[in-house]
C-alpha cells in the first residue's frame, strides 16, 4: 500500500478524509433531501425558504401514497413483474450459461458476441414492433406484457456473467458426476450450481435492479392503473398542474428501501459483476 | 485485469476434454447437450429482441397507417426516413443526444476516477462508502428526476433559495434551454458517476503494486506516476466502462420523461423522446421506426468501432 504513515491531527484531517467526505456530500445531499422531504408536510413541501429538517415530522405522506394514489397496486405489480423475470432469466441463463462456459459447441463466439451486443441495444428500437405484437396477442395491460421483455434483455447479461463464473470451476467438479453416471441435467444441478453462486447472485441482483427500475416498456405497454408498475405510477402521481412531491418522495423511499437492502446485502456481488464480466449500467 | 477477456482466456478446451477411447462421439454428445441447454435461452431473446427489430426496420420502409382496427402497412417507400433525415427537429435531437453523451460521460469518467483514487487511499470506511456508492445506481431513473425536480422548482426549490440567498435571483433551471440540460446531466452525473468510480477502484486495486515500487524508487512524482503509469494499465478498464456508459447514454429517455417531458421546446428532446413521441403521441409509427432504426444503427456502429478501437477482446473460441 501507499500510505505513508501518518501520525496526530494528519490521522483524521488529511487530504484524502476530507475528499471522502466531500464526495459523500455529493451523494448523500439529495439522498438527504429525498427522505426529509418525504416527512415534510403537503404545505411544508411548498414553502420558499424550505424547510431544511422537516417540523413537524409527518408520516401522513406515506398513509396518502397508499390511500389516495394507488402506490399498493404498483408496489405490487412491480414485485410480481421483478420476482417472476428474475427467476425466469437465472433459469435460462444458468442452463446457457453452463452449455457457452463449459460446452464444446461450434458457433459459441459468435453467439456471445451477438448477446453483448443486444443487451446494450436501446429499448427504443423495439418499443413498436413488441407493442404491436402484443396488442395483437392481446397482451397489453398484463403481467406478461412486462415480464417478457423484461426477461428477454435480461438474460443475454446474466449469461455473460455466468459463462465467465462457469469458466473458473475446475474441469474435475464435472467428471466426478460422469464417472458417478448423473444425468447431465443432475451433474449441473447438484455439482455445477453450488459452484456457480456467487455468480448467480451477481446475475440475479443485476436483472432485479433492471427490472426494478424498467420506464420505457412499462409505461408503453401498460396503460391501465391495474397493471402500472412503480416507476410509471410514480412518474404519473398528480396533475398536469400540480406535482404531489411530498406524496412522491414518500412512495420513492419506500420504493429505494427493498433494493437498497438487496444491493447492501449482496453488494461483493455487485461489485464483482461491475467489474468481471460485462459492465452495464 | 478482469474484463470481459481475462476470464476467457483460460484454456476452456482442457476442462470437457472427453475420456480416452471414443473422443469423437462424446464429444458429439457434449455438443448436442449444449445446444439443447442454450436453446431456450437463445431462442428466446431472439424472439423478443431480434424479430422485433427485424420488422422495426420492415415498418419503417413502408407506408403505415393506424386507425382503430389496428395497423395497415402499403408499399414500400423511403419517405419515413427522408422525412426524418429532413426534419430539423430530428437534427437537433440527434445533435442534443451526442452532445448529452460526450458532455456526461467525459465528467462521470474524470470524475468517477478522481473518487476512485481517493477511495483508494481510505483506510477506513471503504465498505461503507461503496455502498454509499451503489444508492444512486440501484435508484429508479424516474424517482432520481424527481427530486431533481423539487431542487430544480422555480418557487420553492432548494436551488433558487441557495440563489437567492447569495443574490443570483430567481433560476427557472428547467423552464430555460440551456439551464435545464446542463440541470439535466447534473442529475444524470449524480447517478451514474458513482457507477464509473467503482468499476475504477475495482481496476485500481488489482493493478500491480511492484511497478509503483519501481516508480517511487526511480523518484517518479505521484502526477508522473498516475499518467504514466497508473492510466495506460488502467485503459481495458476505462474503456469497457466508456463503451457501455456511451451506448446506455445514447438511449437517454427516462430523464428527459419526467424533468422537462423535452422541453422547453424541443431542448431537451433526445432521439428517444422523439421515437417514442412520433409513435405514441401523433400515432406515425413509421417515422417514429424511422427514428428508432437509425438510433439502433448509430448503436451499433458505435458499438463495432468502440470494440474495434479499445480492442476490447471478448473472447476466443478455442473449443
Amino acid at each position: 500500500m501507499r500510505n505513508r504513515k501518518r501520525t496526530g491531527w494528519h490521522r483524521f484531517i488529511n487530504g484524502v478524509n476530507i475528499s471522502t467526505f466531500l464526495v459523500a456530500l455529493f451523494i448523500g445531499l439529495p439522498l438527504y433531501w429525498l427522505i426529509a422531504s418525504s416527512f415534510k408536510t403537503p404545505v411544508n413541501i411548498g414553502v420558499d425558504p424550505p424547510q431544511y429538517f422537516p417540523d413537524p415530522l409527518s408520516l401522513s405522506n406515506y398513509k396518502s401514497a397508499f390511500v389516495d394514489y394507488d402506490f399498493g397496486i404498483y408496489f405490487r405489480n412491480s414485485l410480481i413483474v421483478t420476482l417472476i423475470a428474475t427467476a425466469l432469466v437465472l433459469f435460462l441463463g444458468t442452463l446457457a450459461g453452463y452449455a457457452l462456459g463449459r460446452l464444446p459447441m461450434r458457433g459459441k463466439f459468435p453467439m456471445l458476441v451477438a448477446l453483448l451486443m443486444i443487451s446494450v441495444f436501446p429499448e427504443i428500437a423495439l418499443i413498436a414492433p413488441l407493442y404491436i405484437l402484443l396488442e395483437h396477442l392481446h397482451w397489453l395491460d398484463s403481467f406478461q406484457a412486462l415480464i417478457i421483455p423484461d426477461t428477454a434483455f435480461n438474460v443475454p447479461f446474466a449469461i455473460w456473467i455466468l459463462r465467465n463464473y462457469m469458466l473458473g470451476i475446475p474441469k474435475e467438479m464435472e467428471e466426478t458426476g460422469r464417472i458417478d453416471g448423473a444425468s447431465p441435467l443432475r451433474t449441473v444441478w447438484s455439482i455445477i450450481l453450488p459452484q456457480a453462486l456467487p455468480g448467480i447472485f451477481t446475475a440475479g441482483i443485476f436483472c432485479f435492479t433492471a427490472c426494478w427500475t424498467e420506464f420505457l416498456m412499462a409505461l408503453t405497454f401498460n396503460s391501465s392503473n391495474n397493471f402500472r408498475t412503480i416507476p410509471v405510477g410514480v412518474s404519473l402521481f398528480g396533475t398536469i398542474d400540480i406535482t404531489p412531491f411530498a406524496q412522491i418522495f414518500a412512495a420513492a423511499v419506500i420504493a429505494t428501501v427493498p433494493i437498497g437492502i438487496l444491493v447492501f446485502i449482496f453488494r461483493k456481488f455487485v461489485i464483482s459483476g461491475l467489474t468481471s464480466g460485462a459492465v452495464k449500467g | 485485469m478482469t474484463t470481459i477477456s481475462s476470464a476467457a482466456e483460460q484454456p476452456t478446451a482442457a476442462v470437457v476434454a472427453p475420456p480416452a477411447g471414443r473422443p469423437d462421439v462424446n464429444r458429439k454428445k457434449l455438443a448436442r447437450l449444449g445446444w439443447l441447454f442454450s436453446a431456450p435461452a437463445l431462442i428466446f431473446v431472439a424472439a423478443v429482441t431480434i424479430f422485433p427489430i427485424l420488422y422495426s426496420i420492415v415498418m419503417s420502409l413502408r407506408n403505415v397507417q393506424v386507425s382503430g382496427g389496428g395497423i395497415k402497412m402499403t408499399g414500400i417507400t423511403g419517405a419515413n426516413y427522408s422525412a426524418v433525415i429532413h426534419s430539423s427537429v430530428w437534427r437537433y435531437a440527434l445533435g442534443f443526444t451526442i452532445l448529452y453523451t460526450v458532455v456526461t460521460v467525459l465528467v462521470e469518467l474524470v470524475l468517477g476516477t478522481v473518487i476512485a483514487l481517493v477511495l483508494e487511499r481510505l483506510t477506513a470506511g471503504r465498505g461503507w462508502m461503496m455502498a454509499l456508492l451503489l444508492i444512486p445506481w440501484s435508484m429508479i431513473t424516474v424517482i432520481n428526476a424527481e427530486v431533481w425536480a423539487y431542487i430544480y422548482q422555480p418557487t420553492y426549490g432548494v436551488l433558487q433559495a441557495i440563489f437567492q440567498a447569495v443574490g443570483l435571483g430567481h433560476p427557472d433551471v428547467l423552464g430555460t434551454p440551456t439551464p435545464a440540460i446542463i440541470g439535466m446531466m447534473v442529475a444524470d452525473i449524480w447517478k451514474t458517476t458513482p457507477f464509473v468510480a467503482i468499476i475504477v477502484l475495482a481496476g485500481l486495486v488489482m493493478l500491480p503494486g511492484d511497478v509503483y515500487e519501481a516508480a517511487e524508487i526511480d523518484g517518479a512524482s505521484g502526477w508522473y506516476t498516475f499518467w504514466h503509469v497508473t492510466l495506460p494499465l488502467l485503459r481495458p478498464t476505462l474503456a469497457l466502462a466508456v463503451m457501455f456508459r456511451v451506448l446506455q447514454a445514447f438511449g437517454l429517455f427516462d430523464l428527459p420523461f419526467v424533468l422537462t417531458n423535452g422541453g422547453p421546446g424541443t431542448s431537451t428532446t433526445s432521439l428517444a423522446v422523439l421515437g417514442y413521441q412520433a409513435m405514441f403521441k401523433n400515432l406515425d409509427f413509421g417515422g417514429g421506426a424511422a427514428v428508432a432504426s437509425t438510433t439502433a444503427l448509430l448503436v451499433l456502429i458505435g458499438c463495432l468501432i468502440s470494440l474495434r478501437t479499445f480492442r476490447v477482446q471478448v473472447g476466443k473460441e478455442n473449443t
